[in-house]
């Protein structure tokens, strides 16, 4: 096996493959989807939806530019780079549902002009900024009369299931999305649910009686029933009609206990005054505003108030991070308000996202999809190395690797912030001081500029690594 | 609660052996999501047909209604 391999997620669909090669991305259609990829093209639906910017655009390029030999694929397609790879258990609850009405929407637009899609996986859309975006050219396929929509388990699986587990019971789905990869099946949901939800209509199909009959199916005459399903027929008002209820059901979802998030709110109470917030973000402005980032990581986003500060100095895009719900909801909401190239997604500094999936490869890990050009740390630092006991010279270190230059937030002891994560605790952290924070980043970086922020000695540090 | 049973029972065979088709099996979709699918057309043809012969049930008398009031007013004509 010689030659450019396939990307190590891209193997589930013998239609053809992603390729990522010399920084440009391309996937193949091999000669047995070829006539579906033909049919799909003379319908417009790909050109239509790419204006529309619900797909992602590619073109059709020589097939020799992988020097793929045997089998030769029959077409090879180009796509954009999109400047960050992210995952549905990543992402917040409001980007989760528009990812799933952007999928209902491809179908129904698909339908009208006798297309369906092949399957209903979360995994086919990325994020551009705030905007969701389909991005497998090969899940679309000619509709065939009466057929059923295959993709329905799938999608109340990595969708709707996650949804309403935060919908219903307050409940962050990412970290058991992480865990399945697959998302949340319907027999799981059935059991958390109360009497009180049995009686929406949407509830009873999607989640009781989907799970009920495929429970009872594997019961009982499961040859018979297979054979009798395999030859089913749906008729299509039916089959649009289901769609157009789903979006219309998950537009109206909306997560429980809104009020209980800790940072939700913490751009009104952190213990920042007006003028502190001011000459902070005056900083980061003024960083990117000198680097003019193309990719920035901001980890312990919040609300993204200092994102937007970065995208106004000149950066072209920020991915966010941040483990709160609240706080990934209000960056959403600022991301779609004032039009920002920005994505807030779910992660625990302390426990990033691993590589997992299929031979541990299928799914990269963050580091591993570290490519931004610069990293913001904002208020972070103490929170690894105060309240999860992370030695400051790993926290330090592992920022370093994250991006070539950015922005640390060193909060000292005194700060009420931290007096606060050590208020119930032992201080067992002697050397958690400013002079030792400086002395660690400048065994392995620069420092440009830095300032005192606060009365208390919070320090931002501009550093670029050696 | 039975009668809402067989109705389901009915409605799914109906559908089941009323038409044939085979789709590109890429994915599987699962009993359960095939059977719901299949009760929720089944109850949307319901629907229709019920709709269908409440406008017959309807017509039927409309027309008879229609058919007395022409005749009774070709005999006042006389």
């Amino acid at each position: 096996m010689g030659g450019v391999q396939p990307l190590s997620g891209s193997f589930r669909d013998p239609s053809g493959s992603v390729y990522q090669f010399e920084g440009r991305i391309f996937r193949t259609v091999n000669g047995c989807f070829s006539q579906e990829f033909d049919f799909v093209t003379s319908t417009g639906l790909f050109q239509k939806m790419a204006t529309e910017g619900l797909l992602l655009p590619f073109e059709v390029v020589s097939s020799d530019v992988l020097k793929l030999s045997d089998p030769k694929p029959q077409y090879v397609l180009e796509a954009p780079m999109l400047p960050f790879i992210s995952y549905p258990y990543e992402w917040s609850f409001p980007a989760l549902k528009a990812a799933a009405l952007l999928h209902l929407r491809i179908h129904l637009q698909s339908l009208e002009v006798g297309v369906t899609l092949s399957d209903a996986s979360a995994y086919n859309i990325q994020f551009q900024g705030n905007q969701p975006v389909f991005i497998d050219h090969l899940s679309f396929r000619r509709y065939q009369s009466g057929e059923m929509w295959v993709g329905h388990r799938q999608f109340c699986e990595q969708f709707l299931n996650p949804l309403l587990l935060r919908a219903f019971f307050g409940i962050s789905p990412n970290a058991w999305y992480r865990g399945t990869q697959e998302g949340i099946t319907t027999g799981e949901i059935r059991r958390l649910l109360k009497w009180r939800h049995y009686w929406k209509w949407n509830v009873l199909t999607h989640v009781v009686l989907q799970d009920l009959f495929q429970k009872t199916s594997t019961k009982r005459t499961k040859s018979l029933q297979n054979h009798s399903l395999a030859k089913a027929s749906f008729p299509l008002s039916s089959f649009k009609a289901m769609l157009e209820k789903m979006s219309h059901w998950i537009s109206q979802l909306a997560p429980l206990n809104k009020g209980e998030s800790t940072w939700g709110d913490y751009d009104k109470t952190c213990s920042y005054s007006s003028m502190e917030t001011k000459s902070k973000k005056q900083f980061i402005l003024e960083f990117a505003q000198t680097v003019q980032p193309t990719l920035v990581w901001d980890l312990g986003c919040n609300t993204g108030e200092y994102s937007e500060a970065a995208l106004n100095g000149g950066a072209r895009n920020v991915v966010g991070f941040d483990f709160d719900q609240g706080a990934l909801d209000g960056s959403y909401h600022r991301a779609i308000e004032r039009r920002l190239s920005f994505q807030a997604l779910f992660m625990d500094a302390a426990n990033p996202s691993p590589n997992q999936g299929w031979n541990g490869l299928e799914r990269e890990s963050l580091q591993s999809r570290a490519s931004a050009d610069a990293v913001f740390a904002l208020a972070l630092v103490h929170h690894l190395a105060i309240a999860r006991n992370i030695p400051l010279v790993q926290v330090v270190h592992w920022l370093l690797t994250l991006a070539p230059q950015g922005v640390i937030e060193f909060v000292p002891k005194n700060d009420p912030m931290v007096q606060e994560l050590l208020s119930l605790r032992q201080d067992i952290f002697p050397n958690y001081t400013t002079e030792h924070f400086m002395a660690l980043l400048k065994e392995k970086a620069v420092i440009i500029k830095n300032e005192t922020v606060s009365k208390s000695g919070r320090l931002l540090v501009w550093f670029k690594r050696k | 609660m039975r009668h809402l049973g067989s109705f389901v029972v009915i409605s799914i065979i109906l559908i089941v052996f009323g038409f044939e088709n085979s789709a590109l099996a890429y994915l599987d979709p699962g009993t359960g999501s095939m059977v719901l699918q299949l009760l929720l057309g089944g109850i949307a043809g319901a629907v229709v047909i019920l709709k269908l012969y409440w406008s017959r049930f309807v017509g039927l008398f409309r027309g008879n209604a229609r058919e007395e009031s022409e005749h009774s007013s070709s005999e006042d004509q006389k």
